[in-house]
């Protein structure tokens, strides 16, 4: 077989070598002949005569060097490749419609495989298990999805019998420097084991290991990322050794990780890895690493080999469930009620296959990345169904060679099988092609990735999966698009086809109408989903988060991150506070401790002290504020008061005085009944003292995301311990003119501190929105190709139907048909196409709802104006087509069509 | 069989091994001249021959024929099929003429 692939493209030298032994052969034979006694000419026959045909041996042997079928093939592509030059402008219209399904296809499959699918670049990433707790942990924590804390990761790096290690994990961001300014970057924190267990080894120096020291504080090391070492060290080679500055404090550099390796969270590339013994340098003001009821990192583990993630699970609950009994009875517990003491011993251990690692822009993205996965299977689908259309077309013309070819013996299979050999040509050219364009679209699409996304995270190039899927892309592709054309010329009849006049083969015309309704069925589908996405993101704009954000601008300082204490860098950001506030250039100014809209919070369930105890249902978000952030957004003040001099708390005092709760959590919890004068505080627990005097209510506004309608309660922000957080300046004038003037005030406070998320907060709106942007633009571009294609696609076949009924036509209009009916004969054949297909596209609309759902906003999937809209848009667009061939058909001149025969 | 038999004694070109067929075979076995070179090709392809053109007692360059080291086994393995297959075929004889 695969000699005989290689005999195809040697095939030249090969003939040449069978020439040469043949005649060598038969002058021999000739010469011997001759010697007997024959007269030359008599000698040349007789050897002739014994050797049989040559051309037939020479057939023959071409048969052992490539086999049959393999012959046959080339053949084909041979005789199919001159058709196509032939006829440039058909192969051009085919290819690019492919160009385009394929090329699209494959770039967002390759951000499915890299975000969703690919694994990790470590040892058998096969064996990696993410463990999370499924239950109420009672702890604090902070940080994303799928928390436990730093001892029971330690506890279960112990059960030897099932992993062959545990290990834990959190991002965060530090204030870093190799020696100049202090730069934001992206760190994480890790236990020690993390490298041994994945099996990530050093390219420099070495990693961490079990051998390093785990007591807090003990062991000031890092390692670098490749990546921060190569863009911000240049590859120095003396980089082990030297120290690096995290928050100021001083860790050394004990090695670099290997190249491909990124951490395990795709979108995040970190510039550093810092055990967690160090997690107080490392997020400053933390020292509760060793506390059980912290919740902040995520563990991982890895199973022995041979051992299944179910049986690891079931296997793991008897030792848990005895660890919950014995955390119960450690000392600082904290005090619950009996019901959420039943919740918590209720917990089990939920172990989850995670060869990928743990990412939270996976977790965004998964089903927007399918659901646009889902759009250009449709959209190859119907390019694939004009190609179909387009080779039917052909077929039609070329039934006087097809036919010819049937009556000269040719088999329908072998028939059947050139026209396919054509149409997997034409989509291999288009896979080509779409190979060659795909890293520009996977640009694009990257741009359309949350802009935290690491830039380094998701690469554009071509690699050998990306290769393989456009590969298998596009026979998929040829398959499909011809497999009504083979269908069809298998299905020819040889008398009729000879019979028949000039090329009028109805039956093709069937199929290619079948084709159309398809093509609409499918356009249908796509279009309804670009409209459920564009109303989701306009209503969503149209809500708006709540507040003004023209000539608001936003940026936050941690002054903790730089060195200062906590009642230091409280004193440090109020007074840039006031510094900007005295500004000229800026009408209002406010400091909040947790930024808005950017997906988290600060949130716990509270505690209300009405008439009776009310415990919140679900948690609040909740956030503090200095007293100017109300005006500085513009967030009105429904009830009661703003904070002022009165909620400053004493000397010494600790806690809130005062809190401004919103109007869904008066909704929510109050009924709707003035709130002030209540009293509530954080915590759901009997020993939760409610003594926090509620002394306003401020109307609802976006704290997490525009999609999140939250009861929020504010507590004032004044001298304390909050070091950090986020201002919000409103200034005279456009926004990008100021930045500079901002940055020089803060400079001017402390030229080392640095400034994170420096943005307009329209533009901080748009970030939160970026998920809805994706979908609504790239689905709205789709199906607006889709409907091009279907418009193509009718517009042929129409125009097809109109000439060949064009003697029918005369003759109607003869007998004294008017032109109007004879337009509408023509537009009823097209709009019963188009209302077929729309019959036929009503349920795969119903289906594509149900995938979309979670990602509406305010629409339903079956929302019968969009479906409305959508089918109107639909039969317009297609009876414009039609009207073209339909126009044609009535300007038939009834002399002109008789005679044409 | 025949062919790797022939080539087996030392290394031939295609004219020469048909005038050994007919040589050896007389007129019982006839065999089509053109047919030869298919069967020389197919087992060029199965790797049981090999051929390098070299120079004929004419003078004249041919394609030489010869056995290959797994052509050399595949002759073996036929000649003992065969001889198997007639011993049984004699014994069969011998025991209707007893």
């Amino acid at each position: 077989m695969i000699t005989q692939l290689v005999n195809w493209f040697r095939r030249k030298k090969l003939e040449a070598g069978l020439e040469r032994e043949l005649r060598y052969h038969l002058d021999r034979r000739i010469t011997d002949l001759e010697s007997s006694g024959l007269p030359t000419g008599e000698a040349r026959r007789q050897a002739l005569l014994e050797l049989g045909g040559i051309a037939q041996i020479e057939e023959e042997v071409r048969d052992v060097w490539l086999s049959r079928w393999l012959r046959d093939f080339t053949y084909d592509l041979r005789l199919s490749t001159r058709s196509f030059l032939r006829m440039p402008s058909f192969s051009i219209t085919a290819v690019l419609s492919l160009v385009l399904g394929i090329g699209a296809t494959t770039a967002i499959y390759s951000l499915v495989d890299q975000v969703l699918l690919h694994a990790l670049p470590v040892r058998q990433p096969e064996r990696l298990v993410l463990i999370d707790w499924h239950g109420d942990q009672v702890a604090n924590g902070f940080g994303s999805w799928n928390l436990m804390s730093y001892p029971i990761c330690r506890d279960l790096d112990k059960q030897k019998q099932f992993f062959e290690g545990v290990f834990c994990r959190a991002l965060t961001t530090v204030n870093l420097s190799t020696g100049g300014d202090y730069r934001p970057a992206a760190a994480e924190i890790v236990s020690n084991n993390y490298f041994q267990v994945l099996g990530v080894g050093p390219v420099l120096g070495r990693v961490l290991t079990n051998d390093d020291d785990g007591t807090p504080n003990a062991n000031p090391v890092a390692v670098l990322s490749y990546d921060f070492w190569e863009t911000q060290l240049g590859r120095a080679p003396d980089v082990v050794g030297r120290k690096v500055l995290v928050n100021r404090h001083p860790l050394t550099i004990i090695g670099v990780a290997a190249s491909t390796f990124k951490g395990i969270d795709v979108g995040v590339v970190p510039s550093i890895w810092i055990p967690a013994s160090m997690s107080a340098q490392a997020i400053p003001g933390f020292s509760d690493l060793l506390d059980r009821r912290t919740r902040w990192m995520q563990v991982l583990g890895r199973l022995n080999q041979g051992v299944k993630v179910q049986e690891a699970e079931a296997a793991l609950q008897p030792w848990f469930k005895a660890m919950l009994q014995e955390d119960m009875r450690r000392a600082g517990f904290p005090v619950i009620t009996p019901e959420r003491r039943r919740e918590f011993l209720n917990s089990s251990l939920v172990l989850a296959a995670a060869p990928q690692g743990h990412s939270s822009l996976r977790r965004r993205l998964l089903e927007p990345l399918w659901v646009l996965f889902a759009v250009t299977a449709l959209l190859l689908g119907l390019a694939c169904l004009n190609v179909s259309g387009l080779f039917l077309a052909r077929g039609s013309a070329r039934d006087r060679e097809i036919g010819t070819r049937l009556a000269l013996g040719a088999s329908r299979g072998r028939l059947a099988r050139q026209l396919l050999a054509e149409s997997l040509l034409i989509a291999f050219v288009g896979g080509l092609l779409g190979i060659a364009v795909a890293p520009v679209a996977v640009r694009t699409l990257i741009a359309f990735l949350p802009p935290g996304t690491a830039p380094t995270a998701l690469h554009v190039g071509v690699d050998s999966r990306l290769l393989l899927f456009a590969f298998l892309a596009s026979i998929a592709a040829g398959l499909l698009s011809g497999l009504a054309p083979a269908w069809q010329a298998g299905r020819r009849s040889l008398m009729s086809s000879l019979r028949e006049r000039g090329g009028t083969a109805f039956g093709g015309v069937r199929l290619r109408k079948i084709i159309v309704t398809a093509q609409i069925a499918l356009t249908l589908t796509l279009v309804v989903g670009a409209a459920l996405f564009l109303r989701t993101l306009d209503a969503l704009m149209a809500k708006g988060p709540g507040f003004i954000t023209s000539s608001l601008v936003s940026f936050g300082i941690d002054s903790q991150r730089s060195g200062y204490s906590p009642a230091e860098g409280n004193r440090l950001i109020r007074r840039i506070d006031e510094a900007i506030r005295q500004s000229p250039i800026t009408e209002a100014s406010a400091i909040a401790q947790f930024a808005l809209l950017t997906g988290g919070s600060w949130n716990d369930p509270m505690t209300i002290l009405a008439d009776t105890r009310i415990v919140t249902n679900r948690d609040v978000n909740l956030n503090s504020v200095t007293p100017g952030f109300f005006q500085t957004l513009g967030i009105k003040i429904i009830e009661g008061r703003n904070f002022d001099e009165r909620d400053a708390p004493a000397p010494g005092e600790k806690g809130w005085r005062s809190a401004i709760v919103n109007e869904a959590f008066v909704k929510r919890y109050l009924g709707g009944r003035s709130p002030l004068g209540l009293r509530i505080c954080e915590g759901s627990g009997p020993d939760a003292k409610p003594n926090i005097e509620i002394v306003g209510v401020m109307s609802d506004f976006s704290y997490r995301g525009l999609r999140e309608d939250s009861e929020q309660a504010y507590f004032p922000f004044f001298e304390g311990e909050e070091a950090g957080g986020t201002f919000y300046v409103r200034v005279r004038g456009r926004p990008q003119s100021f930045l500079p003037s901002l940055r020089e005030i803060v400079h001017s406070a402390d030229p080392t501190l640095p400034m994170t998320d420096f943005r307009t907060v329209d533009e901080q709106v748009d970030r939160s929105l970026n998920s809805e942007h994706m979908l609504a633009t790239l689905s709205g571009s789709f199906s607006a190709l889709a409907l091009l294609l279907s418009l193509v696609g009718l517009y042929g076949v129409m125009s097809f139907v109109v000439t060949q009924r064009t003697r029918e036509i005369g003759i109607r209009l003869a007998l004294g048909a008017t032109r109007r009916s004879a337009i509408w004969l023509v537009l009823r054949d097209a709009l019963a196409m188009i209302l077929s297909g729309i019959g036929i596209g009503l349920p795969f609309v119903w289906a594509l709802g149900r995938l979309v759902e979670s990602q509406l906003y305010e629409v339903k999937p079956s929302d019968p104006i969009v479906i409305a809209l959508t089918i109107l848009v639909l039969c317009s667009a297609g009876l414009g087509a039609a009207l073209i061939p339909a126009h044609r058909a009535s300007c038939v001149n009834p002399t002109d069509a008789l005679r044409v025969e | 069989m025949l062919i790797l038999q022939i080539v087996s004694l030392e290394p031939l070109h295609g004219y020469g091994i048909a005038q050994r067929v007919d040589q050896i075979s007389r007129s019982v076995v006839q065999v089509n001249q053109g047919s030869l070179y298919p069967a020389l090709h197919r087992l060029e392809l199965k790797g049981w021959l090999k051929a390098e053109w070299k120079e004929s007692e004419t003078g004249r360059e041919a394609k030489f024929y010869s056995l290959t080291a797994s052509g050399r086994k595949q002759l073996a393995a036929e000649k003992h099929s065969w001889a198997r297959l007639a011993d049984a075929v004699r014994l069969i004889f011998d025991e209707g003429a007893r």
